[in-house]
């Protein structure tokens, strides 16, 4: 059987446990004759992709949850051939571009053509038109993008689309000005402990208070991560009784052993204790800003007010350098030999520069 | 007695005879014997053409030995003797040596036979071989010369022989009486005739056969050497065309003994080469095999039916211009083959392959020329196609090197017949780079030779050498400078010699001495050292060595000026992505007590730039910007470079990291598969429900992990059929999940040899740290395993069962819709646990009011049902399976089988019903 995370997805504009307002435009929008493009964002585990299937529903009735996976194969100009899953209905289709990484754009042409061109020939149908998912819009590159544009106007008739994302802001402002922007924010703290009261009560137990606290608080707003987390612990400690640690993901563990290790011992030794470690992270392809993230999150908790603002600053001038160049490991090292060196002038609280 | 009997006869009897003369009158006998051994060869060679002669007579001195039982004194009757008692004598005997037996005393005999037969099978070679003849003669010698002197052949036995022969002889009779025979001094007054006899002989052949070979093989043996001596050792002096050839090519090595290097690759080499000599030459040489052989001791059991060396390619490798062509050369050229060079002038495609060097080796020896052919290829790491496996040259030469069976040849299409013929020429493929990627598949069935850069003593001598033959006058420290600055290449060595020597000679100063200085201005402008990754590290990590400061004739300001030198390198050694790595391992490792960082900021700050640089290069295709990339690794020098650093390693860390990670991203993928497809199949009630899940860092950072502790519950290893309710629940859960994730337990074998269960895609590996598993999570024990993976197998045969009912369903499109929309309506209530039981039921109820339709034909006609099968209906045969098995399933037959165990059920079982 499946997770808990998807037996108990809502299936309906009715059934969503939050942003009911959302919810209500969302219904009226899809009784209006008149269906813009759109564009969900929102952080992750919030239900965006929940909300564009209840949507999905609420404007095609139950024909579109029958969803069949297809894999279709596009070859480039360079005559590579990608491999794509795609996701469709008889009413839409969804596709998630940042599967064959630069050639998204070749995709999305290929596909949007397709659907624009052909007519909807379920007379039954209430629309006239065909819905295009794309998900992760803020990973399509700006090629992509830009083929997307003049498509979004041109095929109107025949295509809506609706995009998914995390931001907007890498999305060029074409595409969002010719979109309706619909934010759907994390859920609160008492909205995520009633989703998973809910989730308990259909297993058919009741959970601890005090747990659905633990586990909300430890997921920050990401309802996923919640019910994953709480599908864990109700796997590994069955009675839920007792006293209950919260399993982090592995990775985060990790790094906050590296940044204790950046905190406890300042020396190029341990920049190449360090350095193993964060090879050892990156080969478990956990993306680098996370991890440069999750370090300095953890390294600002420990250290001293007045260091906090610098150590955010460097993370962030070298996140920017990480995006830019190909090499990760060279920017993260850089960073933590940063933090190293502004931790001991601190410490000491003295200008060591002299002294070299 | 017949001529041919006689002549037989002749060959033994007339040593003996000749003992007998020699004992009388050595003087005469030197005579005698001489022209006896010539004439004896003559006549055994001719096998008794002259058969009645003055030879044979003359030689029957044995004769009378024998007769002198009956009382014969006359030498010269003892022909007409022999034919009436010798007859006799030998047909009971019917053996030469058996009948001399009666004659000799009791205690001597056997010794005496075997002299004789010793002869006999000397004369047997002799006339075999020709070259055999030199041993007799000095067999026969010896005795000619002096009595005493004890010869090669039988020495025990002939000295006792000679004893016997002074003394008087006794002998035994045949009716056993012993006799005392008398020596009979022997005046050997040749008759006339017999003097005739041997001048008709002489006049024959004046000087004989052997001896005419032998004349003629000492007089080239000697005029070679002769010639051999006469050639200044190392040029072919050529004056008058002086400034024509090359030095390299007029100083190249003419023999073997002349090459320098190396002695034992030199030697390796030949012994290769001597390698194919059986295959080649064949068992005429067997002398050279055999020395060749020995020297390989350890490969004699190696070699294959045709006796070749078991790599059939010879691979040299070695950094340029030390001569390894010219071994190749020099060595074919001793060893007796004619060259047929392939280099890289040439084309480098796989026709070459087959339109020259195919034929060539077939041929077997090159047009015009008796010797046989012996292929180099020279340049060989430029050809091309050693990765790929279709119609590269190195495919095909390795394709000529393997014997092929007949039966892949019959294969293809045209079956060229000749493509399957074995390789019988040996081929010598010479190379610098040994480890380039077009030689992959070569390296692995070729005998490899590593080329060494020679002492450089050797080569300043011979340098040396070839400065005073060309009257050169150079300072002693000059040659071996030149030779340090070319880094051992002995042709840019003599290369630059020459240019000096044409620039001094161009000059009014024409008696000029070679000073340091003019070798340092004629190398200035020549490539230093092969710079490659390795090197330019140690470049950048540690300063200059005195001595290599000094090879390169740098000043103390110039050694300080490092940007240009080293950016230079950087630039040549061609990895600059690779040198960067080198640096970012390194750095840290140096400098231990940098209590600031200050250096190690610096240093990254580098290092970020050049990323950032680099990136934005590729990314914009800017490649003008890679002249400015090498200036951001330079910086590396003044911070770390230390004299004593260590040597820096090759970088290893950052490829095994991306090894890792790409193995980690193979399981990701395979998982994010998984997670699309998992639950299309009609089992799950909303198909593509996971597919979220594998989307990119959502995959990684949340569902990894979590579904490791969700897949590894606490469960006590114990029998299925004895757990407790509320573990079996979770354990019936956790089937379900890993089911429909497509997760499976593989039984596996441990490094130990222990039988465990691995998860397959193995996604623990996403919970595993630095080789630990997260703490938090269980270890999950075999015992464990084992029942999840049998609880797993048995969901799995379920399924398929399922699956097989659910096909009658198929036919009826409104029938499935149906269903569909009951299965969508289930997910809403409350226990979605197994909608497939009222799948099936439903399945059941449509299925009855399909059947109560009448079946009808193409023409309308209702059907029987037993030719049901030949229905008009679009599918009748899968409803008609699907009717069936139907029926089957409900009996719910499942059949296990054990390993092992041969009393399995056997029953007959159609195909179809496995689908």
């Amino acid at each position: 059987m499946s997770l808990w995370v998807d037996l108990h997805r809502p299936r309906s504009l009715d059934d969503l446990h939050y942003h009911q307002d959302l919810s209500a435009r969302l219904r009226a929008l899809a009784s209006s004759d008149d269906f813009p493009h759109m564009l969900f964002y929102g952080p992750s585990g919030a239900g965006k992709k929940t909300r564009i299937a209840c949507t999905l529903k609420e404007l095609f009735g139950k024909g579109a949850e029958r969803i069949k996976i297809d894999q279709r194969v596009f070859l480039t100009p360079s005559k590579r051939k990608l491999d794509v899953n795609i996701v469709q209905s008889n009413f839409h289709i969804e596709i998630t571009p940042s599967e064959v990484g630069n050639y998204d754009r070749v995709v999305i042409q290929e596909i949007l053509k397709e659907i624009a061109q052909t007519q909807q020939v379920d007379v039954s149908a209430r629309h006239r038109f065909k819905v295009v998912v794309i998900n992760e819009a803020d990973t399509l590159t700006r090629d992509a993008q830009a083929a997307l544009r003049r498509t979004m106007e041109k095929y109107m008739s025949n295509m809506r689309i609706i995009l998914c994302a995390n931001s907007t802001s890498k999305l060029i402002a074409p595409i969002k000005s010719r979109c309706l922007l619909i934010r759907v924010a994390a859920p609160t703290e008492t909205e995520m402990k009633l989703v998973l009261d809910f989730v308990a009560k259909r297993q058919g137990f009741g959970i601890d208070p005090e747990a659905a606290q633990e586990i909300v608080q430890d997921s920050g707003g990401n309802l996923r991560k919640a019910i994953l987390v709480f599908e864990a612990l109700k796997m590994q400690s069955p009675s839920l009784t007792g006293p209950l640690s919260i399993a982090k993901p592995d990775w985060e563990t990790y790094c906050h052993k590296v940044a204790d290790m950046i905190i406890q011992e300042q020396s190029p030794e341990r920049v190449m204790q360090v350095r193993a470690k964060l090879y050892e992270l990156l080969s478990h392809c956990i993306p680098p800003t996370i991890i440069l993230k999750t370090i300095a999150d953890r390294v600002v908790d420990k250290v001293d007010e007045s260091l906090k603002a610098d150590i955010m600053h460097w993370a962030a001038i070298y996140e920017v350098r990480m995006r830019v160049g190909n090499k990760k490991i060279f920017h993260l090292e850089a960073w933590v030999i940063k933090v190293m060196s502004l931790y001991k002038h601190f410490c000491f609280d003295i200008d060591m520069d002299a002294f070299d | 007695m017949t001529d041919v009997e006689s002549s037989l006869f002749g060959a033994p009897t007339s040593l003996l005879g000749e003992l007998d003369t020699i004992s009388d009158d050595s003087n005469q006998a030197t005579t005698t014997s001489q022209t006896t051994s010539e004439t004896f060869l003559l006549a055994s060679g001719l096998l008794g053409g002259p058969g009645d002669n003055g030879v044979n007579r003359d030689s029957f001195g044995d004769a009378t030995l024998l007769n002198t039982a009956q009382e014969t004194s006359d030498a010269f009757g003892a022909p007409s003797l022999l034919a009436e008692v010798g007859l006799p004598s030998f047909s009971y005997n019917g053996l030469l040596p058996e009948a001399t037996r009666p004659t000799r005393p009791s205690g001597q005999p056997q010794t005496q036979s075997q002299d004789s037969f010793s002869f006999g099978s000397a004369t047997l070679l002799s006339q075999s071989q020709d070259d055999e003849f030199p041993p007799v003669k000095d067999i026969l010698r010896p005795f000619a010369k002096t009595n005493t002197s004890v010869t090669n052949i039988g020495a025990s036995s002939s000295t006792s022989f000679l004893q016997y022969e002074r003394a008087s002889i006794r002998a035994t009779t045949l009716s056993g009486k012993s006799v005392l025979l008398k020596r009979k001094s022997k005046k050997i007054d040749l008759p006339s005739h017999v003097k005739q006899n041997q001048q008709k002989m002489g006049n024959l052949l004046e000087v004989p056969m052997h001896r005419l070979l032998d004349e003629l093989s000492l007089q080239t043996a000697s005029k070679l050497a002769e010639e051999d001596l006469n050639r200044p050792p190392t040029s072919t002096v050529v004056h008058t065309k002086e400034s024509a050839t090359l030095w390299v090519d007029r100083y190249k090595p003419q023999r073997f003994t002349e090459l320098i290097g190396d002695d034992r690759v030199h030697r390796e080499v030949m012994a290769w080469v001597k390698g194919w000599d059986y295959c080649v030459f064949g068992k005429g040489k067997g002398k050279s095999v055999k020395r060749s052989r020995t020297y390989m001791e350890g490969d004699s059991e190696n070699q294959d039916e045709r006796m070749r060396p078991t790599e059939k390619i010879l691979l040299i490798s070695g950094p340029p211009g030390l001569g390894k062509t010219t071994l190749a050369h020099v060595v074919a050229k001793h060893a007796g083959y004619s060259v047929f060079e392939v280099n890289a002038s040439d084309a480098r495609s796989a026709s070459v392959v087959d339109e020259r060097i195919r034929p060539a080796l077939e041929s077997g020896s090159a047009v015009g020329s008796t010797k046989p052919v012996l292929v180099v290829i020279d340049e060989i790491d430029g050809a091309t196609g050693g990765t790929d496996n279709s119609g590269g040259f190195i495919y095909k030469l390795i394709q000529l090197t393997q014997d092929r069976p007949r039966k892949k040849s019959r294969n293809k299409s045209n079956g060229n017949p000749e493509s399957s013929r074995p390789l019988l020429r040996p081929i010598i493929c010479i190379c610098n780079d040994l480890y380039s990627s077009s030689l992959t598949k070569l390296r692995q069935i070729a005998k490899i030779i590593r080329f060494q850069r020679p002492n450089d003593l050797h080569i300043v001598k011979r340098l040396k050498g070839i400065c005073e033959l060309e009257g050169m006058k150079f300072e002693g420290r000059a040659l071996s400078t030149l030779v340090g600055v070319c880094g051992g290449d002995l042709r840019g060595c003599l290369n630059t010699l020459q240019l000096v020597k044409t620039k001094i000679s161009s000059s009014s100063k024409s008696n000029q001495t070679i000073t340091e200085s003019i070798i340092r201005k004629a190398t200035s402008g020549m490539k230093e050292a092969e710079s490659t990754q390795a090197t330019v590290l140690n470049d950048l990590f540690i300063p200059m060595s005195k001595k290599r400061v000094k090879d390169l004739g740098l000043t103390e300001d110039d050694e300080a000026k490092y940007v240009t030198r080293l950016s230079r390198d950087i630039d040549a050694c061609g990895g600059i992505d690779k040198v960067a790595i080198g640096c970012f391992e390194h750095y840290a490792t140096l400098r231990k007590y940098d209590s600031t960082f200050s250096r190690f900021l610096k240093a990254t700050e580098w290092l970020s730039s050049f990323d950032i640089l680099s990136g934005e290069m590729r990314n914009e295709r800017e490649y003008s910007l890679l002249a400015y990339l090498s200036y951001m690794l330079v910086g590396f020098y003044p911070l770390f470079s230390e004299r004593g650093n260590e040597k820096v390693e090759r970088p290893k860390a950052d490829w095994e990291h991306f090894q890792l990670t790409k193995t980690n991203e193979e399981i990701y993928k395979s998982l994010a598969k998984n997670l699309r497809l998992a639950s299309s199949s009609r089992h799950s009630p909303s198909p593509g429900a996971y597919r979220h899940f594998a989307t990119e860092p959502t995959l990684q950072l949340e569902f990894a992990p979590m579904i490791n502790r969700i897949i590894n519950p606490p469960l006590r290893p114990v029998n299925s059929q004895v757990i407790k309710p509320e573990e079996k629940l979770i354990l019936k859960r956790l089937v379900d999940v890993m089911v429909s994730l497509e997760l499976r337990f593989v039984q596996d074998k441990s490094e130990e040899g222990q039988n465990v269960y691995r998860l397959d895609p193995p996604i623990d590996v996403f919970v595993t740290y630095d080789g630990k598993r997260a703490s938090d999570i269980q270890v999950s024990r075999y015992a464990v395993r084992h029942l999840v993976a049998s609880e797993i197998d048995a969901q799995l045969i379920n399924r398929q069962a399922e699956d097989t009912t659910d096909k009658k369903t198929k036919p009826s499109k409104s029938a499935f819709f149906n269903n569909n929309n009951n299965k969508n309506s289930n997910d809403s209530s409350a226990n979605p646990t197994r909608p497939n039981k009222r799948t099936k039921l439903d399945t059941n109820s449509s299925q009855i009011g399909f059947e109560e339709k009448i079946p009808v034909d193409f023409f309308g006609r209702p059907i029987v049902p037993k030719s049901k099968s030949t229905t008009s209906n679009s599918k009748p045969t899968s409803k008609n399976m699907g009717s069936r098995k139907a029926e089957k399933v409900k009996e719910k037959v499942t059949y296990k089988f054990y390993e092992g165990n041969s009393a399995a059920v056997r029953k007959p079982v159609k195909v179809s019903s496995f689908l």
